[in-house]
């Protein structure tokens, strides 16, 4: 009996062990340890990679003479204050798309948890079968380097003073900015009822702007309130217009007699800096069939933006906007380098798009906007 | 009559009295509703009022009177915060204090209030109302009953919004036509 | 003879057991002193309840009791209690605002487009010295001081302690300075007339380097004032490789981006809800 205890301990601990083990991949990495098939060598790779054992994910590279390690870890760590800095790989999944006896191509679907929200990353990857196992061909970064120069940047900056919290009431004051709402509507979705529609700050100040909605029922009862949170382009310059979208989930468009706007702006300090291009916009079926806005943004300042966040307004052939995506770039916008958006769509909402715009929000650890 | 049954009907009747007490207290916190407020702003001008401000305004008044009665009646200056702001948070508040410092309370008995508006700022962000509130009003200092009246006021309040609410900025008593006399 | 004396000491007790009595003014003027005359005898206690007030303090009823300005600042109702030891006697007075000395001056907004008609809202409170509303009418004098002009007033009477006006902005940016008075008091606001909506926007494009250069004229509204800098104004440029948005500021008076161009394109402009002009270009050069 005196003995039963310790080794009932002991077995206990060693199931606990192997549980542990089991949960955090490690049999699945040891099992590919071989990798037998393209799937299984991104498989193991990836399974390193989620562990942050890099080390072991860039020997499962097949040309790692050619790929800089530390550029490979950023693949999935981030740089320059991105959202992949704020980020983590909760898992993945892994399909062959086609495959030979030297080569092969496998699609990675990454889910990463952000600091915003879920974020998915998905990727084409090559494998080669070198040997008796299977190897990733990571595609070696061409991203071209901004060489050390000096970017004039005719700096304009608002800053405000307002009346201090002891002054008398009545006294001088600065105005909130004029912002309006110059269009909604309303959209029913299998699941919700979306509003859509633009902004437009009107004064000559910079402004922050939330736009948020009631519906009301017939009997002019609330049936609820949301706000457009994130879709919307918070700061606005004078004469910006940002594209919003308020979702209801589980709402019915039956029940709804009218919508109660609330548009609230306050004077914020802003700058006007950075520009940011957005070209080659088109719309275009991505590799997973669906119905994406892609195209560059270009950073035409000499700053880095951490995380670019694109909000596109996509409008009918009556110019009305029938619809707003939005996505955060997981990297980081650095000057004058451009990097490559997509939003998606819904098909049914894609088949009547005439037309579309894209602004850009841009969170940057340096500044306040 | 077994223990267990005895124990039983004992804890019965204890949590009775305790419901009984509960039920009176709660009694007690019902006298500080939110009072009636009947509101006109047929002769507001010259900005037009707004559907949502009509429902707002004598709702926040009725709030801001509840609030008040509660803090001179339990000597609690804090209660003011909520809708009360510049002069009138802080005239009530030395008000209170002043109680406090004396040992006394006032207690009202609202009967409700007729607020009409008269004038709305064009920019919206002042309303300057009229208000014949009828209440009984005690005074006490310590327990003993100092003064007791009915009164039948008129004040001129002026209310500016704040982030989600009307607030009170001041509140001024006048005197009533002599027809109209205070009783 | 049993029986006279028997009413001389009625009547003395009843005498000696008269209540004590208060008799405030009907009305004070906020900031002023007052005496309160008192019947009765013995030690009383003497209440002042008002506004801001709730004050206690032991007095001889029979006499005067003075009370101090401070106590009667106030616009309002006020209660005097006397209490003495035969029960408590009570009497309301008002304080009434004393003269108009200040001023809540609320204009709105800080910021109008010129040529805005009455687009400015002025609007005075008349206090006295005690920031007692002043309900009875009076005169207050409303001025419009712009920069390089001459000075424009008019009075206006309050009621119920408020003057209102509404006020035109002028066709030229710039501050103008809005004042009103009464008494000693003489509030000044200032406003600021920006220009307003853009007017004939119009881009045109040069070439630099691989790229060309869009350019707008001097960005101005229909008066000819300078739109602000910081302004945005939104480029659009469609051609084959798709299109291509950039909203950019107005920096000294005009907004200008560089794109490269293949083939043909549309390039068009707006500023807010104002469009403009568009730009056809073609191989390179501008049509």
């Amino acid at each position: 009996m005196k003995r039963g205890l310790p080794i009932l301990l002991g077995v206990v601990t060693v199931i606990l062990i192997v549980i542990a083990w089991f949960q955090s991949g490690g049999a699945e990495a040891h099992e590919l340890q071989a990798a037998t098939t393209p799937d299984q060598a991104v498989r193991l790779m990836l399974s390193q990679v989620k562990a942050h054992n890099f080390d072991a994910a860039y020997a499962r590279l097949a040309n790692r003479d050619d790929v800089d390690k530390n550029a490979f870890i950023r693949e999935f760590d981030g740089s320059n204050g991105s959202l992949l800095t704020y980020a983590s790989m909760e898992s993945f999944d892994v399909w062959g798309l086609k495959t030979n006896e030297q080569d092969a191509t496998v699609r990675a679907k990454l889910h990463y948890s952000t600091a915003v929200g879920p974020l998915d990353d998905i990727r084409d990857l090559k494998v080669q079968h070198t040997g008796d196992t299977w190897k990733v061909l990571w595609p070696v970064s061409k991203a071209p380097k901004l060489p050390p120069q000096v970017i004039p940047v005719n700096y304009l900056r608002w800053d405000v003073i307002s009346r201090g919290a002891s002054d008398d009431w009545g006294v001088q004051n600065v105005d909130s900015p004029q912002v309006r709402v110059v269009s909604m509507n309303a959209i029913q979705r299998p699941d919700s009822v979306v509003l859509v529609g633009e902004v437009v700050n009107e004064d000559s100040v910079p402004a922050y702007v939330n736009v948020g909605a009631t519906l009301l029922d017939p009997s002019g009862a609330e049936l609820a309130q949301e706000s457009s949170f994130d879709k919307i382009s918070h700061i606005l310059l004078p004469k910006q217009v940002s594209p919003y979208r308020i979702d209801f989930p589980n709402m019915r468009m039956e029940k709804i007699k009218s919508v109660r706007m609330d548009t609230k702006a306050l004077l914020v300090p802003a700058s006007a800096d950075p520009v940011i291009e957005v070209n080659q916009q088109k719309l275009e079926t991505d590799a997973l069939g669906k119905k994406v806005l892609s195209g560059q943004l270009l950073n035409q300042s000499g700053s880095v933006v951490n995380i670019p966040h694109v909000i596109a307004a996509f409008y009918d052939s009556n110019g009305k906007v029938i619809w707003v995506s939005d996505g955060y770039m997981a990297q980081a916008l650095l000057p004058q380098i451009p990097l490559p958006f997509a939003v998606d769509l819904p098909p049914d909402v894609a088949k009547n798009v005439q037309t579309y715009r894209v602004v850009v929000n841009h969170y940057d650890s340096t500044s306040q906007s | 009559m077994s223990a267990a049954v005895r124990y039983s009907l004992l804890i019965l009747v204890f949590a009775l009295v305790v419901c009984a007490f509960a039920v009176l207290h709660l009694g007690a916190a019902a006298d500080s509703e939110v009072p009636h407020v009947e509101f006109n702003a047929d002769n507001i001008a010259p900005r037009q009022i707004e559907d949502l401000t009509s429902k707002s305004v004598p709702r926040d008044y009725g709030f801001a009177w509840q609030t008040m009665e509660q803090a001179l009646n339990e000597n609690r200056p804090g209660l003011l915060d909520g809708y009360f702001t510049g002069l009138a948070k802080q005239d009530l508040g030395n008000r209170v204090k002043s109680q406090i410092g004396s040992g006394l309370h006032t207690r009202y008995q609202d009967r409700g209030h007729k607020l009409e508006a008269i004038f709305y700022a064009p920019a919206g962000d002042a309303m300057q109302l009229r208000d014949h509130a009828q209440f009984d009003l005690q005074v006490l200092d310590g327990d003993k009953v100092i003064y007791d009246e009915p009164v039948n006021a008129e004040y001129i309040v002026l209310m500016t919004p704040g982030a989600d609410r009307w607030l009170v900025r001041q509140i001024q008593a006048q005197q009533m036509q002599a027809s109209q006399g205070e009783k | 003879m049993n029986r006279l004396s028997a009413i001389l000491v009625a009547l003395v007790l009843a005498v000696a057991a008269q209540a004590a009595e208060i008799h405030p003014p009907q009305q004070v003027t906020a900031g002023t002193s007052i005496t309160i005359p008192t019947s009765g005898s013995g030690e009383a206690t003497f209440y002042l309840i008002g506004p801001d007030v709730a004050s206690k303090k032991k007095v001889q009823a029979g006499s005067d009791i003075s009370v101090e300005s401070d106590s009667l600042q106030l616009a309002g109702r006020y209660v005097a209690v006397l209490c003495a030891s035969d029960g408590c006697a009570s009497s309301n007075f008002f304080v009434v605002p004393a003269a108009p000395n200040k001023l809540s001056l609320l204009v709105h907004p800080s910021r109008v487009p010129v040529g805005s008609a009455n687009g400015i809202s002025t609007v005075a409170f008349v206090f006295d010295n005690f920031h007692n509303f002043v309900l009875k009418p009076e005169q207050v004098k409303f001025s419009i001081l712009p920069k390089d002009a001459k000075e424009i007033s008019a009075d206006r009477g309050s009621q119920n302690g408020v003057a209102w006006v509404r006020i035109s902005s002028a066709k030229k940016e710039g501050p103008v300075r809005i004042a009103a008075s009464i008494g000693n008091a003489n509030e000044v606001r200032v406003v600021q007339q920006v220009a307003a909506e853009a007017c004939n926007l119009r881009i045109k494009a040069s070439r630099v380097k691989n790229a060309f250069l869009i350019e707008t004229d001097p960005v101005r509204d229909c008066s000819g004032n300078s739109i602000p800098d910081g302004t945005v104004v939104s480029f659009t440029k469609s051609d084959s490789a798709g299109k291509t948005t950039v909203d950019v500021p107005i920096k000294r008076g005009v907004a200008k981006v560089e794109m490269p161009i293949d083939g043909r394109a549309r390039i068009t402009v707006a500023s807010g809800v104002v469009t403009g002009n568009e730009l056809d270009v073609a191989g390179g050069q501008p049509q």
